[in-house]
């Protein structure tokens, strides 16, 4: 946190600047879209349908609710999901407790006469042991009003277990509110960053515990922290989702597709969908951010 | 093969044995104000219509019949100087020169004048005059040899910020940046903002772009060849001064009877102290400052032998608890050894260093929670060069080096819940070797050439590992797998490769003031800058060729047309080149290339072409003085598994390029200046569509394609006036204020374009044009000499 608050200084004393315009791009061709993450909450679980559109179009997103949707597990048992509308497919939960530890299961999807498949494995997850927070103030002003200058900063407590290449992501709820900015998705390799690190059986480092922040927290807030397990492919996936949500600056990358994991299962066909499979098994965690529990500032 | 290029060679070299007894006059020219040594000066014999030029040291030889000779020395800037010389067997004269009045002005004009623009074999070549770098708009003030040479033409940045420069579309890491011989890993300070040279402490820059003698290699796109001072051996002087960002200070003096001279200078940044009383808690200890120190000395033994010594050390420290600080370190000793009046020896001994340096815990260490990480690439080389002044018509140039690099390529700990992890990659070493014979020949008065060959020898050596790829069933364009990785022996070679490097330049005169020069040139790369960042990052690391590494070729041809007119005060050229490039690294998308022990397998290897055309119009006499270029350029890559497998333009292409600098010196107190550039827009990839996965709006390109969109063109007018002082301090010495405006008009001009979520609502999208600067920046700086 604090060598953001520097980078910011230096920043700021450069008269850097950045203008929203308009641009004109060409269109391409609107694919099938699906977004679904299966997991082993008690809950109900839903597949998205949905079709891409030209970039800059910002009006309602054209659902998809013809689709026939169905998760097997590796014995060929079928789950079929139901659509109810506005593209969403969906498995009560009564009906979703297949899912088990090292389980692999496809998803299935026949769309105007093209069949898709994609592949995926439920992994572990350690449980998350505590979240602490302390008492933080930024040493300059935010220059919002709208974020506080004074608050607590918090940290969640796990540990990843031996073994190396586990991979998870991190999702943190605020007030009821998923934090859900692309640009700070929270993903761990091992207890790290990357698997470069090598922290396999490591407490999750520093910046990784305290990732479940989105400015600072007040006295009275809620907070819920889940750790979902996913697979190396999607910890790759999400971190490009990462890549070119934030890819700006002088610092940028060129620009690359982000990879999906949905293929037609006709190879020779021309069409292709966007979008991820995923399933994790989840670990959280909730405390109420209390100011006479928090622990002294270091 | 091999020795049909031998026999061609010697070949070459039979019209040097024809010459009859001669004696030779060779000495040193000086600066009469300070002592320092003239480059490239030239000296010519009025009575036999030939001439030479000094060398990096101020050396010159020439060897002529017995008799009595107007010679005639001129260098620009400089007032011409005629001296008698009455020539009976080999003589030793050491000439002095005067500095002329006014900046870039010739005091006196003479007819017969010699040119070198038109007459010398040099191609591709731009010197500019450290006093007209001092004398043009600076950015925040600060005189920066880095952002003045982007004014040249073929040269150009990635954006304003960028670190490093780009040369006839090469990379950054493709340009040879040396110091007093040494080459300096990473030119820039605040990321790219300073280049890391002391103005105070510079005394001659040269930028070759093609027609690259054999003398250097390593590089394949340009050699930056920056010479430090060696220090006024007349008398002791301080100079100085208080800009916008730096203070300078810089001191030089003669010491053992102005047998040697040395210089020392230092820079420093100094905002963190004035914000200090500004900043509270935490930010107390930060710090931001950058710093160099500069520090040569040099020492004639007696009229054959003299030794130099040059260091450089620069650092910037950011941070305050959580750290980062990167540097330079040079060292340079040579040795200019006289055999005869004919031959001269320069042998380099240098050292070179580029480190960074990341902790979590720079200020009050945590043995709980912590990351240290560190990496750097070091080298050792030692380099004779030979120049034998044959006769007037032929000058040998011969010699070799040999670079032993260890790279680190990132060791890092992390400290989580007091548990502590090393994180290491093993250390890579590398050994790159040369070899390399040229001629300078004038075969008669129209023509003139010069021709060379290098052979350059690598080896990648253990102690370390052999990384083996394997390709099969990975898309082009994905990383590949790891098939096996062996563990070499130290000292072991784990790939050799070896290049034949031949150069060639032509200068066919037209007339007394035109010519027409011609040049090829062969460059093998073996050390590459790993950066997938529009502009490189200090956190960016070199890596040696291996057995997935191919060192980079680039072959490159130009022609030019070079005229003076209205008696020297206006040179003007044209030029054009293509370049052919192999083996330029790219990389995976996602590309993991900071700690990844298998950092080849996220690498991919690619074709490259540039061409362009290069215009050229210099004034440089009168009150008024600068010049105007313009660039037409393209670069271009072609790489399997990027851009569905076609040619597309390189980040750095820019199709137009204008350059305007220029100075008007009133004569009296004022001096004033501007430049203008103007370039077209860097290519941009973006997305056709957008498809909402978790609710949130994600890029894509259904084509595919990359850099096919242009982000607006860039343009910027910044002005500077000086004012001289009679006097510094106590009636002593002189200073001058100098004002400048950056960015006049206050025009944004974009770096990139770019595309993502609304803030508020993930679903949405908009287009971004990012602006480095985006505010008049003015500035005052105070300088002073004593």
């Amino acid at each position: 946190m604090k060598n953001i608050i520097v980078a910011l200084t230096l920043i700021s004393f450069l008269s850097s600047c950045e203008d929203v315009i308009d641009l004109e791009v060409q269109d391409g061709v609107e694919q099938l879209v699906v977004d679904g993450w299966l997991t082993n909450k008690a809950e109900d679980q839903v597949v998205r349908l949905s079709l891409s559109q030209a970039y800059f179009d910002n009006s309602d997103v054209p659902t998809v609710n013809d689709a026939e949707v169905i998760v097997y597990e590796l014995d060929q048992t079928p789950h079929p999901f139901m659509n109810i509308g506005n593209g969403k497919y969906r498995l009560s939960k009564e009906d979703a407790h297949f899912l088990t530890d090292g389980g692999q299961y496809s998803l299935y999807i026949s769309y105007k006469g093209e069949e898709y498949g994609s592949l995926s494995v439920l992994n572990r997850v350690p449980s998350i042991d505590s979240i602490a927070y302390e008492y933080f103030e930024f040493p300059i002003s935010q220059g919002d009003s709208t974020l506080p200058d004074d608050g607590y900063l918090a940290e969640f407590y796990a540990r990843d277990p031996k073994g190396a290449r586990d991979t998870y992501w991190i999702r943190t709820t605020k007030n009821g509110k998923l934090i859900n900015d692309p640009t700070s998705i929270s993903t761990a390799f091992d207890a790290g960053f990357s698997p470069g690190a090598l922290s396999d059986g490591l407490l999750f480092i520093l910046p990784i515990r305290q990732s479940i922040n989105d400015g600072l927290y007040l006295h009275g807030d809620s907070l819920h922290v889940e750790l979902w397990s996913i697979t190396n492919d999607a910890f790759y996936y999400l971190s490009q989702v990462r890549q070119e949500s934030a890819n700006g600056g002088i610092f940028a990358t060129p620009p690359a597709n982000i990879p999906t994991n949905i293929f037609n299962l006709n190879k020779i066909s021309n069409k292709k969908a966007l979008g991820y499979f995923g399933i994790s098994a989840v670990s959280q965690f909730e405390t109420v951010i209390d100011s006479t529990k928090a622990r002294e500032s270091e | 093969m091999k020795t049909k290029i031998y026999k061609t060679f010697l070949l070459f070299l039979f019209p040097l044995l024809s010459f009859g007894q001669n004696s030779s006059l060779s000495g040193y020219v000086t600066d009469t104000k300070n002592g320092e040594g003239m480059i490239g000066l030239s000296i010519y014999v009025e009575e036999l219509k030939i001439g030479t030029q000094t060398n990096a040291y101020g050396f010159y030889s020439l060897t002529i019949p017995d008799g009595d000779y107007t010679l005639l020395l001129t260098y620009i800037g400089y007032n011409d100087l005629e001296k008698n010389i009455s020539l009976r067997g080999n003589q030793t004269v050491d000439i002095e020169v005067d500095e002329s009045a006014s900046a870039l002005e010739e005091v006196v004009v003479k007819a017969e004048r010699k040119d070198e623009n038109v007459k010398s074999i040099e191609m591709s070549v731009n010197k500019v005059a450290m006093k007209t770098i001092k004398k043009m708009p600076a950015f925040l003030g600060e005189v920066d040899v880095i952002r003045s040479i982007q004014f040249l033409p073929g040269v150009s940045s990635v954006g304003e910020g960028a670190s490093g420069f780009n040369v006839r579309g090469g990379g950054i890491d493709q340009n040879l940046v040396l110091l007093d011989e040494a080459p300096v890993y990473n030119s820039s300070h605040l990321f790219g903002f300073f280049s890391v040279f002391n103005p105070d402490a510079v005394k001659d820059v040269k930028l070759i772009k093609g027609g690259i003698p054999a003398n250097y290699g390593g590089r394949i796109s340009s050699i930056l060849d920056v010479r430090m001072k060696e220090g006024n051996s007349k008398k002791k002087a301080f100079t100085g001064g208080l800009g916008s960002i730096f203070s300078r200070f810089a001191y030089e003096s003669p010491f053992l009877k102005e047998n040697g001279s040395f210089i020392v200078a230092l820079r420093r940044s100094y905002i963190d102290v004035l914000a200090k009383p500004f900043l509270k808690g935490d930010l107390k200890d930060s710090k931001f400052y950058f710093y160099d120190f500069t520090a040569k000395g040099n020492y004639k033994i007696n009229d054959k032998n003299t030794v130099f010594l040059s260091g450089y050390f620069g650092r910037d420290v950011f941070g305050a608890d959580f750290g980062f600080n990167w540097g330079n370190t040079t060292t340079s000793l040579r040795w200019n050894h006289l055999f005869n009046e004919k031959l001269f020896l320069n042998t380099t001994v240098f050292y070179s260093n580029y480190d960074y340096l990341l902790a979590s815990d720079l200020s009050n260490s945590n043995d709980q929670d912590s990351f240290r990480w560190q990496s750097n690439i070091e080298n050792y080389s030692v380099k004779p060069d030979f120049q034998y002044f044959i006769n007037p018509k032929n000058t040998i140039s011969f010699g070799g080096q040999s670079i032993y690099y260890r790279f680190n390529p990132g060791q890092a700990e992390a400290v989580s819940g007091g548990q502590t992890v090393s994180i290491g990659l093993s250390d890579k070493y590398a050994v790159e070797s040369g070899l390399y014979l040229s001629n300078e020949q004038k075969i008669n008065d129209k023509l003139s050439i010069q021709y060379g060959i290098r052979y350059s020898d690598y080896r990648y050596l253990g102690e370390g590992n052999e990384v083996i790829l394997n390709e099969d069933g990975v898309a082009a364009s994905d990383r590949k797998n790891v098939t096996t990785v062996n563990k070499i022996a130290s000292g072991k070679v784990i790939q050799q490769y070896g290049n034949w490097e031949p150069r060639f330049s032509a200068n066919l005169g037209l007339s007394s003031n035109s010519s027409i020069k011609l040049s090829y040139n062969r460059l093998a790369q073996y050390v590459h800058l790993l950066s997938n960042t529009a502009a490189s990052s200090p956190l960016d690391v070199w890596t040696p060729s291996s057995n997935n590494i191919k060192p980079q070729l680039a072959d490159q041809v130009a022609i030019g047309y070079f005229t003076n007119f209205s008696d020297n005060t206006y040179e003007a050229s044209v030029e054009v080149y293509y370049k052919k490039l192999q083996h330029q690294i790219d990389y995976v998308r996602n590309a993991d290339l900071l700690l990844n022990p298998a950092v080849e397998a996220d690498l991919l290897s690619g074709d490259g072409r540039a061409y362009g055309a290069e215009f050229y119009l210099k004034k440089n006499k009168g009150k008024l003085n600068g010049w105007l270029s313009y660039t037409l350029a393209r670069t271009e890559r072609l790489v399997e598994g990027l851009s569905n497998n076609e040619w597309f333009p390189s980040r750095i292409d820019k199709l137009h390029n204008i350059s305007l600098v220029g100075i008007y010196d009133t004569g009296k107190k004022w001096t004033f200046s501007t430049t203008f550039s103007f370039a077209s827009g860097t290519p941009a990839t973006f997305p056709s569509n957008k498809f909402i996965w978790q609710g949130i709006a994600l890029p894509h390109n259904y084509t595919d394609t990359r850099n096919s969109y242009r982000i607006p063109a860039s343009h910027r007018l910044d002005l500077a006036a000086t004012l001289k002082n009679k006097h510094a301090f106590f009636k002593r010495g002189d200073s001058e204020w100098v004002f400048s405006v950056y960015n006049v008009y206050n025009r944004r001009n974009p770096f990139s374009v770019y595309v993502r979520q609304n803030e508020q609502d993930f679903a949405q999208t908009e287009a971004v044009s990012y602006s480095v600067f985006a505010s008049i920046l003015p500035a005052v700086t105070y300088n002073f000499n004593f």
